[in-house]
């Protein structure tokens, strides 16, 4: 049920990658790939040996940039033979190696895909992937059985078989573990970390996330229309006290909204401090010394950033009344009806909510709150908080990037559309003798570099359960994790960790300033079902979720959502609706 | 008595029909939409408004209500014009037809969910209800022969105890007793799931070769391999019986605790009803052993009105063990409907639902008519 | 049976005749009393009820106070410290220990007495009235309406109790009064068909037939012949009811759909400490126990009420 936030710091590569480019003025530049020997460069077409029909898309050869109606990073994608593929992009892209090795672009048989129509049970419930693990089984509502794949290109898996279960309730797991029926769990609650310590048969290992959790105000409704109110309450609020009680350790009280791993999402000045006294006198300066009366909403769903809504949410009802005399009656929302409530700016009191990145960049965060394009869910936007998103956006120099989110956040601070409290950790826990064992910042935890002692099946029991295992259509962290067991990206990250390595492909180079991409790819790939991988499967998996007029755009519930966050628009849109 | 049969069918008719109303409507009234409930923070209208087109959820809902942005509108205007294109028509024409529709979250049809997720509900009803009948019954016969002495009282408690404990109080304490307290010890047993990781169970229709059956036969035949007491059975799998079996344990022993305390309740006044009438006072009078009168003549016309009420308990437990699959994370219609709710997964709410309340409507036709014909006094009422 | 005679539950006529004129509620009472099912049930719940009348009394401190920053030493998930039983007095003295908020335990469980004996009385009360006013018209009216009220009964009837109630309360909003009306009307059903049994029972009876033909009303014969005669059933049902309808909002509560934080209701409490019973089991015993037993109660109390009013019961 939680979606772990995918995307945690692979941004300091992406940092790097930036300003080395940037740095070098992009001639020259040390590639952030490793490249296989006899890699070619860009622009040079290699030789074929026999005439590949390599598909390129968009099909007539033309490249999207710049046509009308057309919003994406993607121009081209061409096959120029069995064994390359050429992505050309509209701007320059330093980080798109972290793209590529997505999960939502794990590289599916285009044969396959045609067969399943591009849709379909056949297509999301058996996966035909390159990984080095295949799908057995799915006994829906209770597991899925996972054996080695025979022909893997790489390394075995280290235990030959493997089985995700899921449960919602984060002591059943605990009673599940601690009994011994499983490996390894996910999301251990907050308040057994001590006890998981304790006891020697078990490990924890930690996990930090990019999220935030905001306590927020919608400006159009009394008595948060007042700035001072806001302010007032920004500095009425112990966010320590709530991160020190209420998280698991290796969470941290906010200073930004951004947490800090991105780059320049920490710059400007730090949140208010605790100051109840004057917090007080704010909020009487005001015009309400005794303090008002209003509701405080939240959904009782459990988030990497928000483990424990209800606490929380109490703890902050008592500190309201404490510090600022303010009554706030909690209102717990069904989970779906908050979220529509909240982005139609219909929350009249005080609101919690959270986000987890998908992308480590400042846009993934600011600009999809405060931005121009973002929902009524606080009210009227300012004017020195969305211009300095918008120029933010357009410019490539860190350093002039972190000038104008030092702009943005300032005001951000001045007009509290929200307080920033915490960035919320989790972790996993494996039993004490599962070799290989960790957690990644990404959620992506690697089964198949784990080895669960001398037991020959090992494991893992997860939140919930995976809607479908057509990677390209889902968003939930569960699916994308079991996805990552039995697929393949041209990338990947590294095992726990979120520097990208080549996988499917040996290498991708990009030409002199990013903008064209060509990537060589592994020879003797089998697919699981004893297809070959081919420059065709790139392009192919690359355009079903590209063009949403293509024949093969079906997925499962038809969202593809992840393609918008990683390359921004769609081939083709549907018109937008009335 | 085939007039009775016939009264009765005819009864049900209408109830079924009312279940299907509002079966549909509850669901469709429900706020929010699938769209947002699977996205989560990254919903966006745009997005959603497509989802909705695309699903057919922007239709009619009934005539001249309409789901706009999760909110329901009445647009009286446009009544006339979707007295019959509306989706309840289109949901009652495709249920007539065995169509149940595809689930939102799973992608699947229905009628698969339901044969992977009924059987375990039966499964675990069937053996709460043995437990129920095994333990309850004794508990309402002493509590009887010994009416008002501190025996009664004792077992009267200590049946009454299981309904009253929460089911979800005495799972959490029971699967952690026997699962982390017990551990490496005989006594340790399962805490969640029905069978061990891993296990796999080979469908009936596979080890028999009937692979190439269709139809409804197929469709039993699927459900029965799924309920893995039977399977194991059947196909004389004896270690797959003995997980099934541990695993059923603790989920039949909080599950069962409910029916037990009505069985034991109903077991004893109605023996005591009989107990109180001539024939026993002339038994006795005639000199006859008090056992053999109670258990000989008196158990003997008192389980009747005991029998309903197992039957009538079958079918509320069919639904009725949402909180017990929640704590022993048993993959089984009660959860299934709870998250489709949270989901918005409409085809399976009407779906399942549905099924159960039908199912619940049998059951009870069932034991209304062996009732009519056991006591002829029914009958004729 | 005279048309002017007091009406009387045939159950106790029989008695009056034979041992001279008591009081028909002590001879009622007395019986009840004999009962010791009822007598158990009866004094835990006065215990209960005594709790809920003095919970401002009882409890030690405020049941939605957080005591973070506030107490001495309060430190969270704390056991339970009573300092006659060995508590170091250093420590605060928390009966039933501390929650994942900060507030203590012991005054949260009382509190949670006059919530739990509040729902149970105003879902059975609410099922009740309408009810019987839904089986009374049934009865009395017979034919065509009789039929489309107890098809409408069937329907809901159908529905497994839990679910429907979910359903309800998703669609209603979740509060604590949403909850009580979904668990209400899944009741409703049972009422109607006992007052209806009733009144279908006593209908044809000669005593009937002489007020009518006195130019009785209608409503006059449903208040002084048959709703008496309708009491006992529904008495006995009524209080089995209240066990149900309070395990019943407490299992919303537990789900997140009853009862609203800070409020001190024992499902709910259950509910937000399940994830914690690891590390702090003693946040889902109390309130659990204080659950079971309340419900216990009750249901002792119906069985033995059975026993006492049921007049085919061999005395």
């Amino acid at each position: 049920m939680s979606r772990s936030p995918r995307w945690s710091p692979l941004l300091a590569l992406c940092a790097t990658a930036v300003l080395v480019f940037t740095a070098c003025g992009g001639a020259a530049s040390p590639s952030p790939a490793a490249s296989a020997p006899g890699s070619q460069a860009a622009s040079q077409p290699p030789e074929s040996v026999a005439p590949y029909d390599g598909l390129v898309y968009p099909e007539d050869g033309s490249s999207a940039c710049g046509t009308e109606g057309y919003s994406g990073q993607i121009g081209s994608i061409k096959a120029i033979d069995a064994k390359t593929v050429e992505f050309s992009l509209c701007a320059p892209d330093a980080a798109f190696l972290s793209k590529i090795a997505f999960t939502s672009l794990a590289i599916q048989d285009s044969d396959y895909l045609t067969t399943t129509g591009g849709g379909g049970e056949a297509l999301f419930r058996n996966p035909n992937g390159t990984g080095p693990y295949k799908m057995t089984a799915w006994t829906t509502g209770t597991e899925i059985s996972l054996d080695t794949f025979a022909d893997y290109w790489g390394d075995k898996p280290l235990t030959p078989k493997a089985v995700i279960k899921w449960s919602p309730e984060a002591a059943q797991r605990l009673v599940e573990l601690t009994s011994g029926n499983v490996d390894g769990i996910d999301n251990p609650g907050p308040d057994d970390f001590a006890t998981i310590e304790a006891n020697p048969d078990l490990k924890l290992y930690p996990r930090t996330a990019m999220n935030i959790f905001y306590v927020g105000f919608n400006n159009n409704f009394k008595p948060f229309d007042n700035e001072k109110v806001r302010q007032a309450i920004a500095q009425g609020i112990d966010r320590q006290r709530i991160v020190d009680n209420f998280y698991p350790p290796g969470s941290e009280v906010a200073t930004h909204f951004t947490p800090c791993d991105i780059a320049g999402g920490c710059s400007g000045d730090e949140w208010y401090p605790f100051d109840a006294a004057k917090a007080k006198s704010l909020l009487a300066e005001a015009g309400f010394p005794d303090g008002f009366t209003t509701k405080l909403h939240l959904r009782d769903v459990v988030r990497g950033y928000l483990p424990s809504p209800v606490t929380v949410a109490q703890d902050i009802q008592a500190q309201l009344k404490a510090n600022l005399n303010i009554t706030a009656e909690i209102d717990v929302q069904d989970a779906t009806t908050y979220l529509t409530t909240a982005s139609r700016g219909e929350l009249q009191g005080i609101h919690l909510l959270g986000w987890g990145a998908d992308y480590p960049d400042v846009t993934n965060f600011l600009d999809v709150h405060f931005g121009v394009g973002a929902s009524d869910q606080f009210g009227k936007k300012w004017d020195d908080v969305t211009a300095p998103l918008v120029e933010g956006a357009k410019t490539a120099d860190p350093a002039a990037r972190a000038e104008l989110y030092k702009t943005a956040n300032n005001a951000i601070k001045q007009h509290v559309p929200m307080i920033p409290i915490a960035h919320g950790g989790s972790a996993t826990v494996f039993k004490a003798d599962v070799t290989g064992a960790h957690s990644s910042p990404l959620g992506n935890e690697a089964l198949f570099a784990m080895k669960a002692g001398d037991r020959d099946t090992i494991i893992w029991l997860q939140n919930g359960e995976p809607g479908g295992l057509y990677c390209a259509d889902e968003t939930d962290g569960e699916a994308l994790r079991a996805c990552e067991q039995v697929f393949e990206s041209l990338y990947r990250y590294k095992v726990g960790g979120t520097d990208p390595e080549p996988s499917l492909a040996t290498g991708c180079e990009p030409n002199a300033d990013s903008s064209l991409w060509t990537c060589t790819l592994r020879e003797n790939v089998k697919f699981h079902d004893g297809a070959t991988f081919d420059a065709n499967d790139v392009v192919t998996t690359y355009a079903v979720q590209w063009d949403a007029k293509h024949p093969l755009h079906k997925g499962r519930e038809g969202l593809f959502d992840y393609w918008t966050y990683l390359f921004a628009g769609f081939l083709n849109p549907p018109p937008p609706a009335p | 008595m085939t007039r009775f049969l016939i009264r009765r069918l005819l009864l049900s008719i209408p109830v079924l029909i009312g279940i299907v109303f509002v079966v549909f409507a509850l669901a469709r009234i429900i706020p929010g939409d699938p769209c947002v409930a699977a996205l989560g923070e990254r919903a966006n209208p745009k997005t959603c408004a497509e989802y909705s087109k695309a699903h057919g959820l922007d239709k009619a809902i009934v005539p001249g209500f309409f789901r706009v942005d999760g909110k329901i509108e009445l647009r009286v205007a446009d009544i006339p014009a979707t007295l019959t294109a509306n989706q309840f028509v289109d949901y009652v024409g495709s249920v007539v037809k065995g169509d149940f529709g595809t689930s939102s979250k799973f992608g699947l049809p229905v009628t698969d969910l339901l044969l992977q997720r009924l059987p375990a509900t039966v499964e675990l009803a069937l053996y709460a209800l043995l437990f129920a009948i095994v333990v309850g019954i004794p508990l309402g016969i002493i509590s009887a022969y010994r009416r008002n002495s501190v025996v009664d009282v004792g077992t009267m408690m200590f049946a009454n105890l299981g309904v009253s404990t929460p089911v979800f109080v005495l799972g959490l304490v029971l699967a952690y007793l026997f699962a982390v307290t017990f551990k490496d010890t005989p006594l340790a047993l399962p805490p969640s799931g029905r069978l061990a990781a891993g296990v796999a169970v080979i469908p009936l229709a596979k080890v028999w070769g009937l692979e190439g059956l269709g139809g409804p036969l197929r469709l039993i035949l699927d459900f029965a391999s799924n309920i893995y007491t039977f399977n194991a059975i059947v196909t004389f799998n004896f270690s797959l019986l003995a997980d099934t079996f541990r695993h059923m344990i603790l989920p039949a022993l909080a599950l069962g605790t409910i029916p037990l305390a009505i069985i034991a309740r109903m077991t004893r006044s109605s023996l005591l009803d009989e107990l109180g009438l001539d024939y026993i006072r002339t038994a006795r009078a005639k000199g006859l052993r008090d056992r053999n009168v109670v258990m000989r003549h008196g158990f003997r016309n008192a389980l009747l009105p005991v029998v309903t009420v197992i039957g009538l308990q079958l079918g509320g437990l069919f639904g009725g063990a949402v909180l017990t699959e929640t704590v022993f994370n048993l993959a089984g219609v009660g959860r299934a409907v709870t998250e489709a709710i949270a989901s918005r997964d409409y085809a399976v709410i009407q779906g399942f639902t549905l099924v159960i309340a039908v199912g619940f409507v049998i059951v009870n036709l069932i034991v209304d008519i062996s009732y009519a014909y056991l006591d002829p006094r029914v009958r004729l009422a | 049976m005279t048309a002017t005679a007091p009406p009387i539950p045939e159950a106790v006529a029989g008695q009056l005749v034979g041992e001279g004129r008591t009081s028909l509620w002590r001879d009622t009472l007395g019986n009840i009393l004999r009962q010791r099912n009822a007598v158990v049930g009866l004094t835990i719940l006065t215990f209960f009820v005594l709790v809920a009348i003095f919970a401002d009394q009882v409890a030690t401190h405020d049941p939605i106070a957080v005591l973070l920053g506030q107490e001495e030493g309060a430190k969270k998930l704390a056991g339970p410290c009573i300092h006659a039983l060995g508590c170091p007095a250093a420590q605060p003295e928390h009966y039933f220990g501390i929650d994942q908020n900060v507030r203590d335990v012991f005054s949260r469980v009382v509190h949670g007495t006059r919530i739990s004996l509040q729902i149970g009385f105003l879902t059975v009360g609410f099922a009740i009235v309408i009810g019987t006013l839904i089986g009374a018209v049934s009865g009395y009216a017979g034919g065509k309406v009789d039929n489309t009220l107890m098809r409408l009964m069937d329907v809901i009837l159908a529905f497994p109790a839990l679910l429907l109630a979910i359903a309800i309360v998703t669609v209603l909003g979740t509060t604590l009064l949403n909850a009580q009306l979904a668990i209400g009307i899944v009741a409703i059903p049972i009422y109607a068909r006992i007052m209806r049994a009733s009144v279908l029972s006593i209908k044809e009876r000669d005593y009937v037939t002489a007020s009518q033909a006195l130019g009785e009303s209608g409503g006059g014969i449903l208040f002084r012949r048959i709703l008496p005669n309708a009491l006992t059933p529904l008495i006995v049902q009524g209080t089995l009811g209240i066990a149900g309808a309070v395990i019943d909002v407490a299992a919303l509560s537990f789900l997140g759909l009853g009862a609203q934080p800070p409020t001190a209701e024992w499902g709910s409490m259950i509910g937000q400490a399940r994830n914690s019973m690891f590390a702090a089991p003693h946040l889902v015993i109390f309130p659990g126990v204080a659950l079971a037993l309340t419900v216990l109660a009750f249901n002792l109390l119906g069985d033995g009420l059975r026993d006492a009013l049921d007049p085919r019961l061999n005395r």
